[in-house]
């Protein structure tokens, strides 16, 4: 923001507001349990499922959560492999 | 032919139709461009509308009877797609003044309608060349040095991917004795690869950028116009999705092709600045899941493949667009340079949460009434591994495309920019395509009557309660991880850099390899001219010690020694002349 000084005195946006990112997060969370908590009643499961994780109440949202943290955990060190500065490919056009 | 019936010929393709309108353009006033882009659209949907299922356009050349426009149920959904997304592009780019960009606004359109609409190979070949030449167009249009290069990079490698089709095409001509354009199958009754169907194969898997064949798309796309990214990033890799689904449905490599594809595009496109690159790495994912559902092959996979192209074309779009709209008012497209722009264009921000919603699949959203006829598909056939690695894939869907494009545009670190809401043209595009991403998603009907299979389809319930709760599930924990790692801010931040994809492999392990084959060679020829070099160097060692100066051939003779051989030698001769 300090490059911006003609901003300085403007009222934090909505999304920047602590309680709007606390009832977000709440809303987030109550409703990723709830999912969770859905899979455990019987008559909400898959009648005909094709592997035997299916009937593993909480599986997708395990495999779900595993899944992202290890994308962007593991992902990110991609950047040592292949990452080069912004203008990698210009000095050598 | 009459005049008439040429005239009636070329009016009853929506493809002419559409290619006349931008043929137009480029003569007409430009402030013209627009609406007679949008017109020729119209009218092409039009006709397209008023042809039943069917064949029509047989022509007869060099004796072989060709079909120019076959309706079926699949090109036609993929006909009606085109017909949507280039009116989208279009609005979105209404007023558009560059009369090469306006003509290749539609006749890179047009082209790749004509080439799912053709019922052979040679018209397939005409139009599948005729949008690698337009869309160079869309390539170059930003005039630098950068994108004449890149779309030159562009050219070579669709026209490569020309010259394999039609390298294909006679191959299996040769074979079968046929032009139609249908089921080719890439092995033979004995279950061998034939080479004909390999090379069209890989014809096709250049435009549908397969893995190690992908980097056109990150290389040219990002680089075109705002508008000219968001027209290219929906026609050549579904053209040859079409393609695939209409030459090679049920091929098992396509399966295996389709689930890397789904897979690799997500690491890059974490590790990516330049929010345009993500979405063309979403392009590749997105393509990925069509590719498995066209592998496996059933009707029900079939049907998810070709309905999640419908509705990928327009969802796609709408990310791209949002994200071109945050690009035309700000100047930039990187992550770095954005953040924060919801205070001031808060319509495209909730257009482009759509986008993201809907490419997450959540339901009620256009990507999950379809990618689940794709994900059942691969459950249904036993394919325990593809299975899982889509549902990761979709994990990664949510991570680069429902959460990395919103985030660090719209809210993320601010980065002060306080620019207008996106012009009314934009505006009206992206708010279409939410409307369509949405409806698709809760009336998703109207779309499954226009799927491939419909003994399929009608058996088929997306909102059931296992399919809801197990989509939210998957979706709900994944952005929750999302929220603890930003929390315990272990989310990478977004760096300025570049990314070599594919071309590390020449540039890293591809030049050492290079050094050590050049050290390698050196070394041997060193080695070998060190023997041959030995051997002749001690060949003229022993000439040199015979007849060198100090030689035993070089040493200086008596006289005398010389004057008595010359008394025995004609001592000699005389002997035998007596004796003789």
């Amino acid at each position: 923001m300090a490059e911006h000084p003609e901003n300085n005195q403007e009222k934090p946006g909505w999304a920047d507001n602590p309680t709007f990112i606390r009832i977000f997060i709440g809303i987030l969370t109550v409703s990723a349990i709830a999912a969770g908590l859905a899979g455990l009643n019987p008559a909400w499961h898959n009648p005909h499922p094709h592997f035997d994780v299916e009937r593993a109440p909480v599986f997708f949202a395990i495999y779900g959560f595993v899944a992202f943290a290890f994308i962007v955990l593991a992902g990110q060190h991609l950047r040592k492999l292949v990452g080069r500065k912004e203008e990698y490919y210009d000095e050598r056009e | 032919m009459s005049a008439s019936s040429i005239f009636a010929f070329f009016a009853g393709n929506p493809a002419i139709i559409m290619m006349v309108g931008a043929l137009m353009c480029i003569a007409t006033p430009r402030h013209l461009a627009s609406p007679i882009l949008l017109i020729a659209t119209a009218l092409s949907a039009i006709k397209l509308s008023t042809l039943g299922l069917g064949e029509y356009g047989a022509i007869t050349l060099f004796g072989e009877q060709i079909v120019t426009l076959r309706l079926d149920r699949l090109s036609r959904l993929f006909a009606i797609a085109f017909h949507i997304a280039a009116a989208l592009n279009i609005i979105y780019a209404w007023g558009q003044k560059d009369r090469a960009q306006n003509f290749a606004t539609l006749a890179y359109p047009a082209a790749a309608l004509g080439g799912v609409l053709a019922g052979d190979m040679i018209t397939l070949f005409v139009w599948w060349e005729i949008a690698a030449i337009t869309s160079v167009f869309l390539v170059w249009a930003p005039g630098t040095r950068a994108t004449y290069v890149s779309g030159m990079r562009y050219l070579a490698i669709q026209v490569l991917s020309g010259v394999m089709l039609l390298a294909g095409i006679v191959l299996i001509f040769r074979e079968t004795g046929s032009l139609a354009f249908d089921l080719v199958g890439l092995r033979d009754a004995s279950g061998a690869i034939k080479l004909s169907a390999l090379v069209m194969f890989l014809a096709f898997g250049i435009k549908c950028a397969f893995p190690l064949l992908h980097t056109w798309v990150q290389d040219a796309y990002p680089k075109s116009t705002i508008s000219g990214t968001i027209i290219l990033s929906v026609f050549t890799t579904k053209l040859a999705v079409y393609a695939l689904a209409r030459a090679f449905p049920g091929t098992n490599e396509l399966i295996y092709i389709g689930a890397v594809m789904t897979i690799f595009p997500i690491f890059f496109a974490l590790i990516e600045n330049d929010l345009r690159k993500v979405l063309t790495y979403s392009i590749n994912n997105q393509v990925g899941f069509m590719v498995v559902g066209i592998g496996i092959g059933t009707a029900g996979a079939l049907n998810g493949a070709t309905g999640y192209a419908f509705s990928n074309i327009i969802f796609e779009s709408l990310l791209f667009m949002a994200v071109g709209a945050a690009m035309f008012r700000t100047g930039t497209s990187k992550a770095t340079e954005l953040g924060g722009l919801y205070r001031t264009m808060p319509l495209t921000m909730t257009f482009c949460i759509i986008g993201a919603l809907s490419i997450s699949a959540f339901p009620f959203f256009a990507g999950f009434v379809t990618k689940g006829l794709i994900i059942d598909g691969a459950g249904g056939a036993g394919m325990f591994w593809i299975w899982l690695t889509l549902l990761f894939a979709s994990a990664g869907v949510l991570e680069h495309a429902g959460i990395k494009i919103p985030y660090f545009t719209f809210f993320g670190h601010d980065s002060g920019k306080r620019p207008k809401e996106a012009p009314i043209g934009m505006l009206v595009a992206m708010s279409i395509a939410a409307v369509l991403s949405i409806g698709i998603g809760v009336f998703p009907e109207p779309l499954f009557a226009l799927l491939p299979n419909q003994e399929q389809i009608a058996g088929y319930e997306p909102y059931t309660a296992y399919h809801i709760i197990e989509q939210l599930q998957l979706l709900l924990w994944a952005v929750l991880a999302f929220a603890v790692l930003v929390l315990i801010k272990w989310y990478p931040p977004e760096i300025p850099s570049t990314n070599l994809d594919v071309d590390w492999l020449w540039r890293v392990p591809g030049r050492a390899l290079l050094s050590w084959a050049s050290g390698a060679s050196r070394a041997t020829w060193n080695a070998l001219w060190g023997i041959f070099a030995g051997r002749i160097h001690a060949l003229m060692a022993r000439i040199y010690a015979m007849h060198g100066p100090e030689g035993q051939m070089a040493r200086s003779w008596p006289i005398g020694f010389m004057a008595l051989w010359t008394a025995v030698l004609l001592g000699f001769v005389l002997i035998l002349s007596f004796l003789g």
